[in-house]
């Protein structure tokens, strides 16, 4: 299940949901290399309760957070 | 550049299921009367056809059609029917995008509708455009995917370009390419190690065309030195709604050679139609996908091919 988008991807297949946020206008850029994901969104609002951020471009590095085990990629 | 916008070449070209000419096709043969009683014209004459057509033919297709009005003069009968399903291709392709374009699809989808010469299969034809409502559909299928590949000719680096390249995807874990797309025209491309390369989403021949040139000079731009070698559509995908319901378990008692449908499986009938060799998705509410074409003349034909047998099982509650 926490593949199938990705497998959607594989295929070729897939809705392009990352094209549709483009679209949308809000992400830049996506990257997915080494278990990693890197975003760069514009004119993003982060909400907390009593705060409001509002910046014109965010760089979102993310790893994976359980442990992924092996991890050879070459 | 781009017939894709127009579709009447392809769906001119296509003859109705029994390959009989019909005013719907444009026809090519002006010296056959044999009992139409119309006397051949010269392509350059105006003959009843519109104005319009006289201006936008006469611009564009003089000589194509002469050259196919001299093999018409000298085919038979009997091989009429056959150049002339070709030749409707070839001048349809070059004579009409223009006609269709300033035509509603309203009329017969195939501009032929306004045929310029008379059918020497079917003597009664005017010549004055006709609307051959049994004919043509009035119906011309949507691409909605096209799926082709290109060589760029050199080995590729897959984690370099993922980390270089904007919007790409590299999980060589899960599948050894890399994913990359492009906002314009909107497109996947699956890039291979081995310099090859699939690309998906087009919704045109020349969209597809134009989207692997871009992911080319992306890959050009991280400094491989990409070409572009055999670039081949591999698949296109159409669709279109005939506006009826249709009753799928008559159709597949009837052509069941051709058919399977289980709807415990899956809610559409699969339609393996042969020639073309297009596969359609018919569905009860009247929708069709089609399947499996190389080219868009394929589609189109499909389509024109199982029109007349989705109107024999329409729903009538």
């Amino acid at each position: 299940m926490a593949y199938q988008l990705y497998r959607n991807t594989t295929l070729g297949n897939s809705l392009q949901e990352s094209l549709d946020e483009l679209i949308q206008g809000s992400l830049n850029t996506y990257r997915f290399c080494d278990n990693v994901w890197t975003f760069v969104l514009n004119d993003v609002e982060f909400r907390e309760v009593t705060e409001l951020i509002k910046v014109d471009k965010v760089k979102i590095v993310a790893c994976d957070g359980k442990n992924t085990g092996s991890n050879t990629t070459e | 550049m781009d017939q894709n916008n127009s579709l009447p070449p392809y769906a001119q070209g296509l003859a109705s299921p029994q390959g009989a000419m019909t005013p719907g096709i444009p026809i090519f043969s002006p010296m056959m009367p044999y009992g139409t009683g119309l006397t051949p014209q010269p392509i350059q004459n105006t003959n009843s056809l519109s104005i319009l057509e006289e201006q936008q033919r006469q611009q564009q297709q003089q000589q194509q059609q002469q050259q196919q009005q001299q093999q018409q003069q000298q085919a038979t009968v009997a091989a009429v029917q056959q150049s002339t399903s070709q030749q409707a291709t070839q001048g349809a392709s070059g004579q009409t995008p223009q006609l269709f374009h300033s035509q509603t699809l309203t009329t017969a989808p195939l501009p032929g509708t306004t045929p310029l010469y008379p059918s020497p299969m079917t003597p009664m034809t005017p010549i004055t455009p006709a609307t051959p409502a049994s004919e043509s559909s009035g119906i011309v299928p949507q691409l909605q995917n096209i799926v082709s590949t290109v060589n760029l000719g050199c080995k590729l680096d897959l984690k370099t370009i993922a980390l270089r390249a904007r919007n790409a995807e590299y999980n060589p874990k899960r599948f050894a390419a890399v994913i990359m797309r492009i906002r314009e025209p909107r497109t996947t491309a699956l890039i291979f190690s081995s310099g090859k390369m699939v690309c998906t989403g087009a919704k045109s021949e020349e969209q597809s065309r134009l989207a692997a040139r871009k992911y080319a000079r992306v890959v050009q731009k991280l400094g491989f030195p990409a070409k572009f070698l055999d670039f081949k559509i591999q698949n296109m995908v159409g669709s279109c709604d005939v506006k009826f319901p249709i009753r799928l378990e008559g159709l597949v008692l009837t052509h069941q050679q051709f058919s399977s449908y289980e709807p415990e499986l899956f809610p559409g009938l699969i339609y393996r139609m042969i020639k073309p060799r297009i596969v359609l998705l018919i569905f009860v509410s009247g929708k069709v996908v089609l399947t499996g074409a190389k080219v868009r003349a394929e589609i189109y034909e499909a389509f024109e091919n199982i029109y007349p047998i989705l109107k024999g099982f329409r729903k009538t509650t």
